[in-house]
């Protein structure tokens, strides 16, 4: 960067002599407006930014400020200085500890509960068991299955028993101790397969709705299309029986929560939260007062990643014990606990079958999904239709059968993490796909392209797809990567692979629907005669970057620095009510809802600027810290004399915006689940070092594409994909929650739970592909979760390439891999695993079939893309049908089902054979 | 109930102030710190060692403070988080943290920054190797360390070049960026 000369002006001036002296507020360092950079101005606005995906209806809002660059998380600065305060770091005045004492028993009736002796012991405050607060909670209004305390059960190890509360920690654990518990110990259940069969005591007890006796939560059936007739047509099938083992999110700082009752009479809870609203919701069940006696206050979150957005149960027992002791409560977990309350990544037994015809095209997915959810439903509900539906795209498919279930079992709840539902079917759907490619002997990658959904397109299961990169991330990874160079062409030991990820950018439908027709997000801005602006928001930053994002998009529609614009998001006194840090929602609903508030004081300053210049407000343009016309930039005012004028008579401008996903997708039983405004696309290459002799994989380069649709910030948006494939790479090589024969967690702690280190981090490439969502803000999607799911299967598929084994069984640790390896010699009659060879690169015709309609493909969407209004295309015209018309509408055999039919249970699949059950208020025997 | 520990006078140099008070005697040097030393920046992540956040500067050596009695601790010079900005002078570290990715949720970060700035004090100039080697013993979730080397990286340009860091309280964008002399 080149020095200023001191006599040289920057940028735009004020008329000489029109303003002799500076404005109230004014008087900062940086007093030369920079003139609009035409690089950042869109075309279609008359600036000279490509917009080869054509233009965006936010085009006219961009001030060419900050949109696009690579921006410091405005938050930072109090994280490298120590001085942002986690949950641990609220420390109240007259605080206590409290402390929680938790079931040793994997599954046990509680009988009875004596704190005598714990209330003796000097220095303790308050005990409180679970008959304190009896009510029930949950994310998911329809599964409210948890307590703050254990009422009649105890359901996993480490479950809540009573909490206490006391002068320090020493005497609150020493209270615990002394805490007599007699408990009557039940036979607990471990095996997920053992969770579909009847039980004398199922785990929770639904009432009416309760599936057979046994401890399956919930079931899923869904076909779209035949797909009986659809195998038939096969020419290559995969079949392969997955387990997934559960992993945990693994965040940084354990769950801490302060819990204070204010001398009015109000609760605030200060939690590392990322869902401050359903926390509140729960809170307000739970304690039995009104939500408005309640201030949440959402501290610093210490990572999320899904494990942060469910209320429990220690917020309930700090506001219990708070309110008990009439002191703020301090409760602070170490790191076993947090593996108690898990909320980790279902363990899964997942069969999937993939069938291709011989044209080579996707004519049928099968998959069969059991799920763990340990001892609570969390967001199971969701999760048990994920594993099914998230794999409907990005590829056009012949038929989709899915049988889903997800069983209690006495463990830690699993629940919502990074690629909620969708990591583990991926990873079995993107690995099926290499085995097709391979039997059919076509390039995987080639195969993809000749597969794709068409942008403005609908999923075989009526899923709204809007803009779609999927095609850019394919070529980019195989361009950068030398994929042609590289696959099946290498050594043994050495392989690439590739996968393939697809993620909803936030849930079209609320979790809550009280009110009705509330806005999933709101935004409020508040700009005084000073000109800094003050955005209230109830975004949860986890550390993802929101509160940047949304700064910056009310910086860019007005034109201002970043410096000018202040977030306050942490308290529910203050903030809208915002849905909360999950399904990747945020950056697309709040970023939305910011834009729609930044507009409307946009209005009024472009109206001032018009009424001081006399200038048209069509010709009106805001660049930095100006407004002033576009056809000469010479008339016009500053940001702060436009604003000034505005607030003329009523003072301090205030604004509200705020988002809701437009109606969307079919009418079956489920189809909401999965349903989002818009959805994010991934491919990525990993290339592999795989020691045949010791079954160590390392994992050397990754190039990583990501539709974002369009980065806000690219360095979040890269630190996103390259966090996601540290978090996926942990999954697949070596993060596993091992439990023993007798069902204990072996590893609570992050010693022998085996996240990747440094050492273990391979190059990532980040690739940003922007496909210009119409209906994101500025054009982006989601970044935050979608990144995470190609990383799995394209390890997997590396493996293969390097060595000739598939797996069927994550994390791909040495011993695992090495059982493989020994069982090929074996069948191959190889005594030293050096002789073993790796795959050869074969094509047969259908490669050129394949690449001529990938192709036209390529063609067809540029149109479609760049078309003002393009035609309906639904998936199944890549079948014969007619695209303009849905399959189940055109042709009766490819109606939705969603219950199984008789001839279906017969023989079902693991999962499916949940359906065997009959629900209790079916059974019509009076139980 | 177990008898209680003794109470024993602590004293050492905590980033440049000279502190004392009585701790239980077999206090941890993290939670003396957290507690009674006023460095709620330091961060307890897992208490085994395992995670680093926790990491601070004794006698200029980085050490896990979830696994230093405090006792061993006496009348050393120690450096938290809070000690490398001179005033509102950050450290080039720090900035480089927050302007080149190195910080997420943040949490991780005290740690991260101590181990990395005690590498620059010895090593001005360190390979990529060198830096991975010096932050292996710290876990980050969200960023997948190659932000965290950048930053590091860029903190060593910044030092090698002399370039001071700006002033955090320096005067901020004027809102009427008009003609003024």
């Amino acid at each position: 960067m080149g020095e200023k000369k001191s006599d040289e002006i920057v940028g735009y001036r004020q008329q000489p002599g029109k303003l002799p002296f500076s404005k109230p507020g004014s008087g900062g360092s940086n007093r030369f407006s920079e003139p609009r950079n035409q690089k950042r101005i869109p075309e279609s606005m008359g600036g000279e930014l490509e917009q080869p995906w054509g233009d965006h209806r936010h085009d006219d809002l961009v001030s060419g400020t900050v949109i696009g660059k690579p921006t410091a998380l405005i938050d930072s600065s109090w994280k490298v200085t120590g001085q942002a305060k986690y949950g641990d770091d609220i420390r109240l005045p007259g605080e206590v500890i409290g402390r929680i004492l938790r079931s040793p028993h994997h599954y046990a009736r509680v009988l009875s509960i004596d704190v005598s002796k714990a209330l003796e012991l000097p220095g303790v405050l308050g005990i409180s068991t679970g008959s304190d607060a009896p009510k029930t909670f949950g994310v998911l209004p329809v599964t409210k299955d948890e307590h703050a305390m254990a009422v009649d059960r105890v359901r996993h190890v480490g479950d809540l028993v009573a909490c206490v509360a006391a002068i320090d920690e020493s005497t609150a654990r020493e209270a615990c101790r002394l805490i007599d518990v007699e408990y009557e110990i039940l036979d607990s259940i471990h095996d997920i397969k053992m969770g579909l069969e009847n039980s004398e005591n199922p785990i929770h007890d639904r009432g009416k709705y309760h599936i057979g006796e046994s401890n399956v939560q919930k079931r899923v059936f869904q076909q779209f299309g035949n797909i009986a007739e659809m195998k038939s047509s096969a020419v290559a099938s995969h079949d392969n029986d997955w387990t997934f083992n559960g992993v945990n999110h693994g965040f940084t700082e354990p769950h801490a929560v302060v819990a204070h009752w204010d001398p009015s009479g109000r609760l605030t809870v200060y939690t590392p939260q990322q869902v401050p609203h359903y926390l509140h919701r729960a809170l307000a069940d739970v304690l039995d007062v009104p939500m408005h006696q309640i201030n949440v206050h959402r501290t610093f979150v210490g990572g999320g990643f899904g494990g942060k957005s469910d209320p429990f149960p220690h917020e309930m027992c700090a506001a219990i014990l708070a309110r008990k002791t009439g002191k703020p409560v301090r409760i602070t977990f170490d790191r076993e606990e947090v593996f108690w309350v898990n909320r980790g990544r279902h363990p899964s037994k997942i069969a999937m079958s993939l069938h291709a015809d011989s044209q080579g095209r996707l004519c049928g997915i099968e998959t069969d999904a059991l799920i763990d959810g340990g001892a609570f439903a969390s967001f199971g509900h969701v999760t048990t239709y994920y594993n099914g539906v998230l794999h409907t795209a990005p590829y056009e498919i012949g038929a989709f059968h899915y049988t889903g279930a997800r069983v209690w079992t006495n463990k830690p709840a699993s629940g919502a993490m990074r690629g909620h539902g969708a990591v583990n079917s991926r990873c079995a759907v993107e690995t099926a796909i290499d085995d097709i490619s391979e039997k059919l002997e076509v390039d995987p990658i080639d195969f993809r392209l000749a597969n794709l959904l068409p942008p403005h397109s609908a999923t075989i299961t009526g899923f709204r797809v809007t803009s779609i990169g999927m095609r850019e991330c394919l070529e980019r990874v195989k361009k950068e990567s030398g994929w042609n160079e590289k696959f099946r062409k290498m050594p043994l030991g050495k392989g690439i692979g590739i996968g393939c990820g697809f993620f909803i950018s936030g849930s079209g439908l609320p979790i809550h629907w009280d009110p009705n027709k509330f806005p999933h997000a709101t935004v409020h801005l508040k700009i005084d005669m000073d000109g800094g602006v003050t955005i209230h928001t109830g975004a949860a930053d986890i550390g993802q970057g929101s509160d940047t994002v949304v700064a910056q998009s009310v910086a860019e529609v007005l034109g201002l620095p970043l410096d000018m614009i202040r977030v306050r998001s942490r308290e529910s006194d203050t903030s809208p009510v915002d849905l909360g840090s999950y399904s990747s929602r945020v950056t697309f609903m709040n970023a939305n809802a910011a834009i729609s508030a930044a507009m409307e004081i946009r209005n009024e300053l472009l109206e001032a600027t018009s009424e001081i210049t006399g200038a048209s407000i069509e010709g009106l343009v805001i660049g930095d810290r100006r407004i002033f016309d576009k056809r000469d930039p010479a008339i016009g005012v500053s940001y702060l004399e436009a604003l000034h004028k505005a607030q003329e008579d009523k003072g301090a401008l205030v604004s509200s915006g705020s988002y809701r996903t437009p109606p969307m997708g079919r009418a079956h039983k489920g189809a909401a689940a999965g349903l989002a405004p818009a959805y994010s696309f991934s491919a990525y290459v990993a290339e592999v070092d795989v020691d045949v002799e010791t079954g160590q994989t390392k994992v050397e380069k990754v190039w990583a594409a990501h539709d974002c649709g369009k980065a806000l910030n690219p360095l979040a948006v890269e630190g996103q994909i390259i966090g996601s494939c540290h978090m996926g790479m942990g999954q697949v090589l070596s993060e596993e929650m091992k439990y023993g024969r007798t069902g204990h967690l072996l590893n609570p702690d992050l010693l022998d739970y085996k996240i990747p280190t440094v050492h273990e981090m391979p190059e990532v490439i980040p690739i940003i592909v922007e496909s210009n969502d119409p209906e994101g803000p500025f054009g982006a999607k989601e970044a935050g979760e979608g990144p995470l799911l190609p990383i799995l299967p394209a390890v997997v598929n590396a493996v293969y390439d390097a060595i000739g084994v598939r797996v069927s069984e994550l994390p791909i640790t040495p011993d695992r891999l090495f059982k493989v390896i020994e069982k090929k010699c074996r069948t191959e009659g190889i005594s030293d695993p050096l002789d073993l060879s790796s795959p050869t690169l074969k094509h047969s015709d259908l490669q050129t079939v394949l690449e001529r309609r990938a192709r036209e493909h390529a063609e067809r969407d540029i149109e479609r893309r760049l078309s003002p209004e393009p035609t309906p295309y639904h998936n199944g015209a890549l079948f014969g049908l007619d695209p303009e018309v849905p399959g189940d509408e055109q042709d009766s055999r490819w109606a939705a089902v969603v219950i199984p039919p008789s001839d279906y249970l017969e023989n079902p699949g693991l999962a499916g054979s949940a359906w065997k059950h009959v629900e209790r208020r079916h059974r019509g025997d009076g139980t | 109930m177990i008898p209680g520990p003794d109470k024993v006078k602590w004293h050492a140099r905590v980033n440049d102030q000279e502190v004392s008070f009585p701790i239980e005697s077999n206090a941890i040097l993290l939670d003396v710190l957290r507690d009674q030393g006023g460095s709620l920046g330091t961060k307890r992540g897992c208490d085994m060692g395992t995670c680093g956040c926790c990491s601070v500067m004794v006698n200029g050596t980085p050490k896990l403070s979830c696994l230093v009695l405090a006792q061993e601790a006496i009348g050393s010079e120690i450096t938290t988080v809070e000690g490398l900005s001179s005033g509102h002078y950050l450290h080039p570290i720090q900035r480089t943290f927050a302007e080149c990715g190195g910080s997420q949720c943040g949490f991780c970060t005290p740690g991260f920054l101590v181990v990395s700035a005690a590498l620059l004090n010895e090593n001005p100039s360190p390979s990529d190797q060198e830096i991975k080697t010096a932050i292996e013993g710290n876990l980050c979730r969200c960023t997948g360390y190659q932000q965290i080397v950048d930053s590091i990286r860029e903190a060593s340009e910044i030092l090698k070049s002399g370039r001071h860091i700006d002033d955090s309280t320096s005067s901020k964008s004027d809102p009427h960026p008009g003609f003024k002399e």
